[in-house]
C-alpha cells in the first residue's frame, strides 16, 4: 500500500490496519451493545440506533475502513440480536425492523466510508505539509552549505530522516566521471556507478526493481538538474525489498533538484574563488616583477652610465683604467640583459604573456634587431634577404625583435669574426619560414634540441657569454605565435636555426589613386 | 642658443643617475638644474624656463605620466623620458601624453648624447623655418615639395610625401603609430597601424641606401619611428 511519496513510512494510521484494530473496532461494539442493553427500557429503539452508529463512525475516524466495515456488520448483527425482538435471536418479527437494519447497515458503511476518507485526506494534507516543511529546512540547510561535503551530509541526512531510505550521492571529477562522494549508510555495493553514470549522462531517472538474489534492495538513481547543467546523482538505496521504487514520486525529483543547486552554486563559488586567487596571485607575481625590473635596473643605470662617462672622459684617463672603466660598463650591460631575460623568461614560463598580434612589414623587424645589436655585431657581416612578395605577418613586433636579436646575438657570439650572418625567409604551406645561419663550428651533435632547455649552452662550458636563456625564450614566443622552432647544422657546415610563423590572410590596403606625384620637376 | 647655455632640467629621484646625466650634459655645453622629485621638477622647470627636460617616469611623489600632462598644459619644453619601465605600452603612453623621447634604462653616454643634441637642435631650429633638409643624399625642398635623391628626382604619392613631411618635421622625436596615423591619414584611421608599416616600407624602398637596414627611418619596434638626419 505504500504507494506515494518519500516519507510515508511514518504514514500508517488507515491505511495498514493491525489485527489489534479489529479487536478494539469489536470490542467498542460491545461495549455499546453492554451500555445500551441496560437502558434498554427506557431508551427508544431508534436512540440505540443512533449508539450505534456513533460507534462505527469513531471506530471510522479511529481505526480505519477495514474495522469499520467490521464494526458496521457487528453492530447491526448487535442491535438484531439484543434489540430487535424476537430478543436473542437474529429472526426479525416486524417487517419494519428489515428496514431498520438495513438502513442502519448502509448508514453505518457509508459512514464508515466518509469516516475513513475524510481521515485519509486529513492525512495528506498532513503529509503534503510535513513534504513541504522537509523540502524547506532542505532548502534552508542546503543554503548554508559552504562545501560539496556538506551538501553531501545534509542530502543523505534529509533522505534517511525522511524515508529511512539511505543514500549516496555521485558528484562528477575533474574528468567528469562520477565519484561517490558521501555513501553514508549505503553501502557502495549497492550503487552501480554504470547506472549512475547513465542517469547523469541522459538526466533521467533510473529505477532498479528489487532482484530476488540482490538481497532485496531497490535503488533509484535520480540526475541532481540545476539550471545550468546536470551536477550529479543522488542514489537512494530503498532499505527492504517491501519499500518499493516507486517511493521516488516528485518529492525526490524536487529534492534531487535542490541538491543539484547546491552543488551548482558552490561550483560557481568554486569559479569565482579560483579567478580570484589567480587574479591576486597574477597581480603579486607582476609587482614582484616589475619592483624586481626597477630595483636591479637603477643601481645598473648609474653603474652604466658612471663608467661609460670614465672611458669619455677629458683629459682621457691612462689606458688601463680605460680599459677597465670599459669593462665595467660593458658587464654591467651584460647583467642588465640577463636580468631582462629573466624577467622575460618567468613571464613567459607563467604563460601570461599574450602576444600584442599587429599586422607587421617582417623586413622592418629584422632591420630593428640588427639596428639594436649595433655593437655586437661589429666583426660579422649579416645580410637579409627576404622574398620581395612577403606578405604582411600578424605578430608581437616587440617579441620577433627579441627572437631575431636572440638568433643573431648568438650566431654572432659562436662564428668566427669576420664570417657572415644570413637571414633568409620563404613561404611555405600555410608558415613563413625564417632563417638565421652563420658560417661557425655549429651546434654539438645530438644536441640540436638540448639548446632550446632553459640554462643550457651548446658548447659546455664554453667561455662564450650568455646565461643560456635566448633559445628558450625564442621557443617560448614562437610557440606562443603558434609557430615552431628548430636548430640544424647545415650539411656544408654552420648552423641554423629556424623558426615558422603562421601566414594568416592580411587586412587589404586601400591604395591611393597616384595621380599626384610630388617630383622634383613640378614648379 | 648662441648667446646663452642650453638650460636643461633633471628630474630624477635616483642620485648617482643624476650625477652621471648632468656631467655628461655639462661637458655638452649644458646648464644643469636637478630635481629630485616631480614637484620640486615642475617649479624648476617653471622657473629656469629650461631648453630640455630630461624626466625619469618612476618618480615617488607624482606619477611621471601626470608630470608630463601637467607640464604640456603649459610649456612646450621638450621631454627625454628615463624609463625602466620595458613594456612598449608604457612609452606609447608616454609620447602620447606628450614627450618627445625615451631612453630605456640602462643607458651609455653616447646614447643620452645623441638624443639630447637632436632634441636641442630641433627646439633651436623651432623658429628657423628651414625649407631645405638633407640626408643622406636626398634632398627635401618642403616648400616646392620636391624630393632629389642623388641630384634624381623621387616620385612620391601624396601620402608617401606627407608621411615623409611629418618625419622631418619632428626630426629626432619619436613619433607613435597613433600620431603618424591622426597626422597623415586622419583620425578615422588610428586602428589601422599596417598603414603606416607598409608605407614607411616604401618610402625607405625610395629613399635608403639598404631598406632592410635604414639608417635614417628607425623603427622604434612596438612604439612608432624616428627620423634620424
Amino acid at each position: 500500500m505504500n504507494s506515494d511519496g518519500l516519507p510515508t513510512a511514518p504514514l500508517v494510521g488507515p491505511d495498514k490496519p493491525s489485527l489489534a484494530r479489529y479487536v478494539v473496532a469489536a470490542l467498542a461494539c460491545a461495549g455499546t451493545a453492554a451500555i445500551a442493553l441496560p437502558l434498554r427500557e427506557h431508551l427508544d429503539v431508534a436512540n440505540v440506533v443512533m449508539l450505534f452508529l456513533l460507534t462505527v463512525l469513531l471506530v471510522a475516524l479511529r481505526a480505519g475502513r477495514g474495522p469499520a466495515v467490521l464494526s458496521a456488520v457487528l453492530c447491526v448483527l448487535l442491535f438484531d440480536f439484543l434489540f430487535v425482538p424476537p430478543r436473542f435471536s437474529f429472526a426479525v418479527a416486524d417487517v419494519q425492523y428489515v428496514i431498520t437494519l438495513g438502513v442502519m447497515l448502509a448508514v453505518a458503511l457509508i459512514t464508515a466510508q466518509l469516516a475513513t476518507r475524510l481521515h485519509r485526506q486529513a492525512a495528506l494534507a498532513a503529509r503534503g505539509e510535513r513534504e513541504m516543511r522537509s523540502l524547506y529546512e532542505l532548502a534552508r540547510a542546503l543554503a548554508g552549505a559552504v562545501s560539496v561535503e556538506q551538501v553531501a551530509a545534509i542530502a543523505l541526512h534529509f533522505v534517511e530522516q525522511a524515508g529511512g531510505h539511505s543514500a549516496a550521492l555521485l558528484l562528477p571529477d575533474a574528468g567528469d566521471a562520477l565519484v561517490v562522494t558521501n555513501a553514508g549508510d549505503a553501502k557502495e555495493t549497492h550503487v552501480d556507478t554504470r547506472l549512475a553514470t547513465l542517469s547523469y549522462r541522459k538526466g533521467e531517472l533510473i529505477a532498479v526493481k528489487a532482484l530476488d538474489d540482490d538481497a532485496g534492495h531497490a535503488v533509484s538513481y535520480v540526475p541532481l538538474k540545476a539550471p545550468m547543467r546536470v551536477r550529479g546523482v543522488l542514489a537512494v538505496v530503498a532499505p527492504r525489498s517491501g519499500a518499493s521504487q516507486d517511493a521516488v514520486g516528485g518529492l525526490l525529483t524536487t529534492f534531487a533538484s535542490l541538491v543539484g543547486i547546491a552543488v551548482e552554486r558552490l561550483h560557481y563559488v568554486d569559479v569565482a574563488n579560483e579567478a580570484q586567487m589567480a587574479m591576486n596571485s597574477e597581480r603579486l607575481r607582476t609587482s614582484i616583477l616589475s619592483a624586481l625590473s626597477h630595483d636591479v635596473r637603477t643601481p645598473l643605470t648609474a653603474i652604466v652610465g658612471l663608467a661609460d662617462s670614465l672611458t669619455l672622459r677629458k683629459p682621457p684617463l691612462p689606458d688601463d683604467s680605460r680599459q677597465a672603466a670599459e669593462d665595467i660598463r660593458d658587464q654591467a650591460a651584460r647583467l642588465s640583459g640577463m636580468v631582462t631575460n629573466l624577467l622575460d623568461m618567468a613571464r613567459l614560463a607563467a604563460g601570461r604573456t599574450q602576444p600584442r598580434k599587429e599586422w607587421q612589414v617582417l623586413e622592418e623587424i629584422a632591420g630593428a634587431a640588427l639596428q639594436l645589436l649595433g655593437r655586437a655585431l661589429a666583426n660579422h657581416r649579416v645580410t637579409i634577404d627576404l622574398p620581395a612578395d612577403l606578405p604582411l605577418i600578424e605578430f608581437d613586433a616587440v617579441l620577433i625583435e627579441r627572437v631575431f636579436c636572440n638568433l643573431i646575438e648568438n650566431a654572432a657570439k659562436y662564428s668566427p669574426d669576420g664570417s657572415t650572418i644570413k637571414v633568409e625567409a620563404s613561404v611555405d604551406d600555410g608558415f613563413v619560414h625564417v632563417r638565421v645561419v652563420d658560417e661557425g663550428p655549429g651546434f654539438p651533435a645530438g644536441r640540436e634540441e638540448a639548446v632550446f632547455a632553459p640554462f643550457v649552452r651548446g658548447q659546455l662550458e664554453s667561455s662564450i657569454a650568455g646565461a643560456g636563456l635566448g633559445l628558450a625564450i625564442s621557443r617560448s614566443i614562437v610557440e606562443a605565435h603558434g609557430g615552431t622552432i628548430r636548430a640544424i647544422n647545415r650539411p656544408g657546415g654552420g648552423a641554423e636555426v629556424s623558426f615558422t610563423l603562421p601566414l594568416g590572410s592580411p587586412p587589404m590596403i586601400a591604395e591611393e589613386p597616384d595621380h599626384e606625384p610630388w617630383v622634383a620637376t613640378r614648379g | 642658443m648662441a648667446d646663452r647655455l642650453p638650460c636643461v632640467v633633471v628630474v630624477e629621484d635616483d642620485k648617482q643617475i643624476r650625477r652621471f646625466v648632468r656631467s655628461t650634459l655639462e661637458s655638452e655645453g649644458c646648464q644643469v638644474f636637478e630635481a629630485d622629485a616631480a614637484r620640486r621638477g615642475l617649479v624648476e622647470a617653471a622657473t629656469r624656463k629650461p631648453d630640455l627636460v630630461v624626466l625619469d617616469l618612476g618618480l615617488p611623489d607624482i606619477d611621471g605620466l601626470d608630470f608630463i600632462r601637467d607640464l604640456r598644459s603649459w610649456s612646450e619644453v621638450p621631454i627625454i623620458v628615463l624609463s625602466a619601465r620595458s613594456t612598449e605600452a608604457d612609452k606609447v603612453t608616454a609620447l602620447d601624453a606628450g614627450a618627445d623621447d625615451y631612453l630605456e634604462k640602462p643607458f651609455g653616454v653616447g646614447e643620452l648624447v645623441a638624443r639630447v643634441r637632436a632634441l636641442l637642435r630641433r627646439h633651436a631650429r623651432g623658429a628657423d623655418g628651414s625649407a631645405q633638409v638633407a640626408f643622406g643624399g636626398v634632398t627635401v625642398d618642403l616648400s616646392r615639395r620636391s624630393v632629389l635623391r642623388d641630384g634624381e628626382p623621387v616620385h612620391l604619392t601624396a601620402l608617401e610625401y606627407r608621411l615623409l613631411s611629418q618625419l622631418l618635421a619632428n626630426a629626432g622625436k619619436v613619433l607613435t603609430h597613433r600620431h603618424l596615423l591622426r597626422e597623415v591619414w586622419g583620425p578615422s584611421f588610428v586602428e589601422s597601424n599596417h598603414y603606416v608599416r607598409i608605407y614607411v616600407a616604401r618610402l625607405r624602398q625610395k629613399l635608403e641606401a639598404d631598406p632592410a637596414q635604414p639608417r635614417h627611418i628607425l623603427t622604434e619596434t612596438g612604439v612608432g619611428y624616428r627620423f634620424q638626419p
